[in-house]
């Protein structure tokens, strides 16, 4: 997996991929499998991206709203 | 009398002799129009006569003047220094002190109306040369490092601009150059003071202060040197000369014209307050820029999150599941029904086996003669003598051997027991 070096924009992109593909079936159950595995991944990417930038936006409003 | 230049240093000429004779040349000098500044005047006690000092608007040199007390006196508005006067005059060489002076037989005040127009025509003149044209206006600087101030220290004015520049902006720096703010020194000192500004590196904005005043009062202002070297000056320079009416030229050349002293200090640098409001707000809304976003894309993720495919990944198994246990099901329907009917071939296939076995004839009491290959024996002529046949019977066989063999004639076409 790659997913560490993508961007927040390059991980949810190919996340809304994956989903679709998901749903849209008439893949083979081995495939289905890895393509929720890596949009689970893809999902936890996103979710650290947007932690990540909460944790600095809270960080910097903690330091200077005393 | 013998000409002064017959004197040798044998025989000099007395000083008296020398006196008067410069007096007499002065004397024939006649009458002069000039015009000047009163830079000092002393009336002394018991004297009729006034000294005073006629100084060059910007030269640094003057002259004495001397003046009846009641020509003095007469003058409406009266006479004080810093005056602008025209001045009829004669030179006059006091030969017992052997100083020269003007004797002033007519002393004309520079009117206002006069000095209105003059300033005019001198206005005019050097907007035709281009000084106060708006291309050639600096703009400020937004927070000046230094700047530099010319006034007369302890004025009002400096305390204005100081003071006001400070409340707005704690940390700013000043250079004040002192000028003297009025009278006959007044420009060459306004000169000095922003050519020395101009040249300081650190200075970024030169403000020229001074309170209201006199159209007299503001002369220095717009004097044509002063204009100039405000010209000249490479740092843009900012005029606060408080005024009402009559506008010093100063103003039409500066880079910038603040209306007092107060709104100057308003013009040279930014309200800290304001700034930092500015600031704030900016951030503020970066800040919520930035929180609105990930609302919005923390939502986006949890909508995708959440739709069946990923929330529950069981789905992917479980629909695979009951698609197996469905065909898992039909498969075994499908194999029942193929065993039921295969069965019911078998139980059929045996009643037809049973319907055609001869056992039931065997048990009646006829036999099936079988040669040793096995080949039923339906002729005598399949057969010799000495032959091992088998006779099938209906619970067995019996191994025997042919004695001999008859041939009928002919074989009934009935079956052998009818």
């Amino acid at each position: 997996m790659t997913e560490q070096e993508l961007t927040y924009e390059q991980a949810r992109e190919e996340l809304v991929a994956v989903v679709q593909k998901l749903e849209a079936g008439g893949t083979t159950l081995e495939e289905s499998l890895a393509l929720w595995e890596r949009g689970e991944a893809l999902a936890r990417t996103c979710q650290e991206w947007l932690d990540g930038a909460r944790a600095r936006l809270d960080k910097v409003m903690d330091d200077t709203d005393v | 009398m013998p000409s002064l230049r017959d004197a040798t240093a044998e025989a000099p000429a007395p000083v008296r002799a020398v006196a008067n004779a410069l007096a007499q040349y002065v004397d024939r000098l006649g009458t002069v129009w000039v015009e000047g500044q009163i830079a000092q005047m002393s009336r002394r006690p018991g004297l009729t006569t006034v000294f005073m000092t006629l100084r060059d608007p910007i030269a640094d040199l003057s002259l004495s003047v001397t003046c009846s007390r009641v020509l003095l006196d007469s003058l409406n508005p009266p006479l004080v220094e810093g005056a602008s006067v025209v001045i009829h005059a004669k030179p006059n060489l006091y030969a017992a002190r052997g100083s020269l002076s003007l004797q002033a037989r007519e002393i004309r005040m520079v009117g206002i109306g006069e000095l209105l127009a003059r300033l005019e025509r001198r206005r005019q003149l050097l907007a035709a040369e281009g000084l106060f044209v708006q291309e050639r206006k600096r703009s400020l600087p937004f927070l000046p490092r230094t700047i530099g101030l010319v006034t007369s220290p302890g004025s009002d004015a400096d305390r204005d601009v100081q003071e006001n520049a400070r409340r707005r902006w704690p940390a700013v720096r000043f250079r004040v150059v002192k000028a003297r703010m009025q009278g006959v020194q007044s420009a060459r000192e306004v000169i000095e003071a922003v050519e020395a500004l101009d040249v300081d590196p650190e200075v970024d904005v030169i403000v020229i202060a001074r309170g209201g005043g006199s159209v007299e009062d503001l002369l220095p202002f717009s004097d044509e040197a002063v204009v100039r070297a405000v010209f000249k000056a490479r740092t843009p320079v900012v005029s606060a000369i408080g005024h009402e009416a009559d506008q010093p030229l100063l103003d039409l050349v500066a880079d910038l014209r603040a209306s007092t002293p107060t709104d100057a200090a308003r013009r040279i640098v930014p309200d800290l307050a304001e700034e930092s409001a500015l600031v704030a707000q900016a951030r503020e809304r970066l800040r919520s820029g930035l929180r609105n976003w990930l609302d919005r894309e923390e939502h986006a993720l949890t909508a995708i999150r959440s739709r069946p495919a990923m929330a529950d990944p069981r789905h992917l198994v479980d629909a695979r599941s009951d698609e197996v246990d469905q065909l898992r099901h039909r498969a075994r329907r499908c194999l029942g029904h193929q065993l039921d009917r295969a069965s019911d071939d078998v139980t059929h296939q045996a009643a037809r086996v049973a319907a055609l076995s001869p056992l039931a004839t065997l048990r009646r009491g006829y036999a099936v003669l079988q040669g040793a290959d096995g080949h039923v024996v339906t002729a005598v002529g399949e057969v010799a003598t000495g032959d091992l046949v088998s006779v099938r019977v209906a619970d067995g066989r019996i191994a025997t051997r042919v004695e001999s063999t008859n041939q009928m004639s002919e074989v009934p076409d009935e079956q052998a027991d009818a």
